[in-house]
């Protein structure tokens, strides 16, 4: 399954094990998993609670370590670098989207749409940022404290931010959990749009298969493994799969 | 145990971190006052002991019954009793052995020519007693003088001198006398009597130098024979004493050194110590609330959640005051502790850096213990008070709102009540200041003005942040922008968080304007009031220093350089009952030296029975050109005087001028203080100087210095006074820091998420930690901008009170220099503050802001 090329791959994990804790009460979160995200497609993580979703995220992402296999973010293996150069990484290279609390309460729509760029120092990018506004719709909200804003209008200042920098991938941790089914749509449909307009890579865990619908690609995961991909999902297929993992084997 | 103390202690347990700021700040203010107390105690005891044991063979003291005490001085003029009354104790039945006993100043000049001591305790010099008993010093090594010219120092004062038996040197008494060490003396079983200087001389040589006139002591020690009591002999001596003279027992005379150092030494030093605990303990008491409040309303939910389970108001009060306890009581006890520990580090460190220190155990009264506990205990419960009754009054509801983190800033009430107390302060001050100079309504305006700045603090906060760190997004980019809108996050917090600080920095700068107004004021008073060239004085402090020779001032007018030379002595007499200082000097040479003024009546023609006095003298004695007035001097004599001048400044030449001839009769050790030179026309004051040091060597070698350099000096105590005061600011600062480091802390908690957001998305450690510190920076900037405000004018306030309430003028002088340094400090402490915090913020793992809920 690794054996798309570097040149296509915007990220991707290769025997992935992730142990929390140790002795009796280890739980391995990620039992060898080896999975790689092309470029330019929306790609979904699916699974049920507790199969290793997040951490397969958080771990290919860089924003958590393997206990042993390696990750990389294009060439560029994460468990080679250090703090700094890991945060500069995901400052220059990745983008985030959380559930919640995706912004920061003291700065502005601008601002934190901004905050990425403004942390490496970078000055440029105006048109890109603009055409993001516009993408977002939110031109008349940027001088808005988040408070001030809807949940739904949150996630997509979030979405504007992640793609800030021109990230080589965005991951998108279950990004419409807190919002209701309509404006969950609407920031799915945001992500998708941007993957095809603008050729950036989206990874994005959730267990809604309606959200996983709007993905290219869909990978499930359970018990810390890989067990299927779905290519062009639906909202029914995924169920269906979903279903299957209910069942007890 | 109740469900109340057991919530509050169970969450003691469970965030004892949150609290570590608090109990450091109940810590040290407790261990500092009760250091203090122990210390003074354990001084005052051993002071006790030194002059029970040194003097315990001394049965009797025969001296002169009348004293004069002049204002600011704690020990009076007594008059001589005549030596040959010794034979007449002597033949009393009962009587063992009588020694007279002659005591006056005398400096040693130490092997390098430097005058030994004198910058406080005093100088003195005596004659050596043969008998051991009456001696309270004890020869040690070497013998007793014998022949003039042969001395016994004590041996702290040979060793801080570099003198050993053997050596010859000079004794300023304040004639120079060459002098040689035949013996090395103990007193009590010391080096000495704390850091007093004392030499003992022949008899002979006692009564030549240290008396007016031979044939004369300053008291009359007698031991009794065994079986006699000290009253007993008391009773039989009286008798045989002339008008005018008394005799005491051993004890009592004992008891009153001891009272006189207690008063004259001890009382100010604890009193001074206890005064900056009580700073410590006002900033404490804003950092102990800042903290409670903080923690309260981070607990909204959890208090909430308590409500909604049925939990009384009472309840959840009782059990945030129960945590308060635990912490002022284990915070109190430790300091208690702390503070013994102090003391004894002290009585440990004062021998090592050569101040005798009496050995003996510490005395740890139940009062040093009880005050400093209940203090302690006070002062913490007081500060968590308020949020414990916050806690109580949680709604049921907030626990299922989002979690609520205190936000509140500036209500519009307090906004108004601030300015109405800020009105109210400026009005009292400037009553007390401009209208009708009086200190009380001063004070009251100060005091004013610290609660409207307290109060003030929210509603300043988010302006002065705004401003001061306008800079910050500039010079920092985001990461300053970020700082600066978490310092304007809780306005309220930063504000109580600074105020601390701000108490500490303003009471910092206050000493500071103060002190530079004083040094402003003798400069001022010197170049105003004195008109010679150059001075001659010998730097002293305090009780120290013998003065200057009094040939000295003849010797250097005869030089062909010098116009005038004029020497300053000093007498004391009583003036309508109370005693008043003397200038004894010749008043018209003191009127070509000095500016007096003007000058009514005629200075030159005060003769043996006539006086000069100041005008706001007269005017408080109601006096004028011609009157009579009564003087009544230490030997019993009352004479009229007649007032023949009143002029009109008195800073150098003092209230009252009398010529050597009308004092000769009554003098004492002979002295002057100050010598005022001024040169013939065309003579250079460096050429003058240096004839001047030429005659000057051969008198114990005084300084001679320039106007300049004069006034300069004559401010020096004020340096060494405003440094031990910042030595001792430094512990309130150092306590307001810890309530910055504490809330940056606390807010570090409450923004986990947050942070964890702002790595996740790109920010590096040292980025993350350049935000917490530059906010920790803005926090202390704030209060330190505050504080130099409030010190500055509070300073302000008090020199002009002083002005209007004194009648010398008094100069206001604001040292940009120092006060840079001051605001720099603080702003150098504030980013100090931030360390650890922001250490702690970089530490925290991205993945907790990822991992919802």
């Amino acid at each position: 399954m690794t054996t798309a090329t570097a040149l296509t791959t915007a990220a991707r994990v290769a025997d992935a094990v992730k142990v929390y804790g140790v002795g009796d009460t280890a739980v391995r979160a990620l039992d060898g998993v080896s999975v790689a995200f092309p470029a330019g497609r929306f790609t979904a993580i699916m699974g049920p609670s507790g199969s290793g979703k997040s951490t397969l995220m958080h771990c290919a992402a860089g924003l958590d370590t393997l206990t042993s296999g390696a990750a990389w973010i294009g060439d560029t293996e994460l468990g080679a670098l250090d703090d700094r150069r890991l945060t500069l990484l995901r400052r220059d290279r990745v983008g985030f989207v959380f559930q919640s609390f995706n912004l920061v309460p003291t700065l502005t729509v601008e601002e934190n749409i901004r905050l990425p760029l403004d942390l490496a120092g970078a000055a440029g990018e105006a048109e890109w940022i603009d055409a993001l506004v516009d993408t977002v719709g939110l031109r008349d909200r940027l001088h808005h404290r988040p408070s001030q804003l809807s949940g739904g209008q949150q996630q997509r200042v979030a979405v504007a931010r992640a793609f800030a920098g021109r990230p080589d991938v965005v991951f998108a941790d279950e990004p419409t959990g807190n919002l209701d089914s309509r404006t969950g749509g609407e920031v799915l449909g945001l992500l998708a749009g941007t993957v095809r307009r603008t050729g950036r890579t989206v990874v994005m865990v959730t267990h809604d298969p309606v959200a996983a619908a709007h993905a290219d690609e869909v990978v499930f995961l359970a018990d810390g493994r890989l067990v299927d991909r779905m290519e062009s999902p639906t909202a029914d297929l995924v169920l269906d799969r979903m279903k299957a993992f209910e069942v007890p084997s | 145990m109740n469900a109340s103390p057991r919530l509050g202690l169970t969450s003691l347990r469970a965030h004892g971190r949150r609290f570590a700021g608090t109990f450091l700040a109940v810590f040290l203010g407790v261990a500092f006052l009760a250091g203090t107390l122990v210390m003074g105690d354990t001084l005052r005891a051993s002071f006790d002991s030194m002059f029970g044991g040194a003097t315990a063979g001394t049965d009797a003291v025969v001296r002169g019954a009348d004293v004069i005490t002049t204002p600011g001085e704690s020990q009076g003029v007594r008059r001589p009793v005549g030596t040959s009354l010794v034979a007449a104790v002597e033949k009393v039945p009962g009587v063992a052995v009588a020694a007279p006993d002659i005591q006056g100043a005398g400096q040693l000049l130490g092997s390098d020519g430097k005058p030994i001591g004198g910058q406080g305790p005093p100088t003195l010099a005596g004659n050596w007693i043969a008998d051991p008993k009456l001696n309270p010093y004890r020869l040690a090594e070497g013998r007793a003088p014998a022949r003039s010219g042969e001395v016994v120092v004590n041996r702290g004062t040979a060793e801080k001198g570099g003198l050993r038996i053997g050596d010859t040197t000079v004794l300023r008494t304040p004639d120079p006398v060459r002098v040689t060490i035949v013996g090395l003396a103990t007193f009590g079983g010391e080096d000495g009597m704390a850091q007093v200087t004392f030499t003992g001389m022949t008899r002979a040589d006692a009564e030549r130098y240290l008396t007016a006139r031979p044939g004369e002591a300053t008291s009359i020690v007698v031991r009794a024979d065994p079986g006699v009591g000290q009253a007993e002999l008391v009773h039989r001596l009286t008798p045989v004493l002339p008008q005018g003279v008394e005799a005491i027992t051993g004890q009592e005379s004992a008891r009153e050194n001891t009272d006189m150092i207690a008063s004259r030494f001890l009382t100010v030093f604890t009193t001074f110590l206890l005064v900056f605990s009580g700073v410590a303990l006002l900033v404490a008491t804003f950092s102990i609330h800042n903290t409670f409040a903080i923690v309260v309303a981070q607990r909204t939910r959890e208090n909430a959640l308590l409500r909604a389970l049925g939990a009384s108001r009472r309840q959840v009060t009782a059990a945030a005051l129960t945590e308060a306890s635990a912490v002022a009581v284990t915070g109190s006890a430790a300091g208690l502790a702390g503070g013994i520990g102090i003391a004894a580090g002290l009585q440990a460190l004062f021998p090592a850096i050569g101040f005798p220190f009496p050995e003996g155990d510490l005395v740890i009264s139940g009062l040093s213990l009880g005050i400093p506990l209940a203090v302690g205990v006070l002062v913490c419960l007081g500060s968590a008070l308020l949020p414990a009754v916050r806690a109580g009054r949680t709604a049921p509801l907030a626990a299922l709102r989002e979690s609520a983190v205190d936000t509140s800033g500036a209500s519009r009430p307090r906004a108004l009540l601030g300015a109405a107390l800020l009105v109210l302060a400026l009005a009292a001050t400037l009553t007390g200041v401009l209208v009708s100079p009086s200190v009380w309504p001063a004070g009251l305006g100060a005091v004013l003005a610290l609660v409207a700045f307290v109060v003030l603090g929210p509603a300043a906060s988010g302006p002065a942040v705004r401003v001061l760190g306008g800079p910050l997004d500039r010079l920092r980019g985001v990461t300053g922008g970020l700082a600066r809108r978490n310092a304007l996050r809780s306005p309220g917090r930063t504000a109580a968080t600074a105020s601390a600080l701000m108490i500490g920095v303003a009471v910092v700068s206050l000493f500071t304007v103060f002190g530079a107004s004083l040094k402003a004021t003798m400069d001022q008073t010197v170049s105003r009031s004195f008109a010679g060239d150059v001075a001659v004085s010998t730097p002293s402090f305090g009780a120290g220093g013998s003065g200057l020779s009094p040939r000295l001032a003849p010797a250097i007018g005869a030089l062909p350089e010098v116009d005038t030379a004029v020497g300053l002595g000093r007498g004391v007499a009583e003036v309508g009952g109370e005693g008043r200082a003397l200038t004894v000097t010749d008043p018209a040479a003191l009127a070509r030296t000095f500016d007096l003024g003007t000058v009514r009546g005629d200075l030159r023609a005060l003769g043996t029975d006539g006086l000069a006095v100041t005008r706001a003298e007269a005017d408080r004695q109601g006096l004028h050109v011609g009157d009579p007035a009564r003087l009544a001097f230490t030997d019993g004599e009352r004479r009229t005087f007649t007032v023949r001048a009143v002029y009109g400044q008195s800073e150098l030449a003092g209230d009252y001028v009398i010529t050597r001839a009308a004092w000769a009769p009554h003098r004492t050790q002979d002295a002057d203080t100050l010598i005022a030179v001024s040169f013939k026309d065309g003579v250079s004051t460096a050429r003058g100087k240096a004839a001047v040091e030429r005659v000057a060597a051969h008198y114990g070698n005084p300084e001679v210095q320039t106007r300049a350099a004069y006034a300069a000096s004559s401010a020096g105590g004020i340096d060494m006074m405003l440094t031990l005061v910042y030595a001792l600011l430094a512990l309130a600062v150092l306590i307001a820091l810890l309530g910055i480091a504490n809330t940056l802390t606390l807010a570090i908690h409450e923004r986990t998420r947050e942070l964890g957001l702002l790595r996740a998305v790109g920010q590096t450690r040292s980025q993350l930690r350049a935000m917490v510190r530059w906010e920790s920076v803005l926090v202390a900037a704030f209060g330190t901008a505050g504080g130099l405000v409030l010190g500055s004018f509070l300073g302000w306030v008090l020199v002009r009170a002083s002005d209007g309430a004194s009648d010398s003028a008094f100069a206001f002088a604001l040292p940009p220099a120092r006060l840079t340094v001051v605001a720099l400090v603080g702003l150098a402490a504030g980013a100090l503050a931030g360390v650890r915090p922001a250490r702690r913020a970089a530490r925290l793992d991205v993945l907790r802001a990822v991992a919802t809920e």
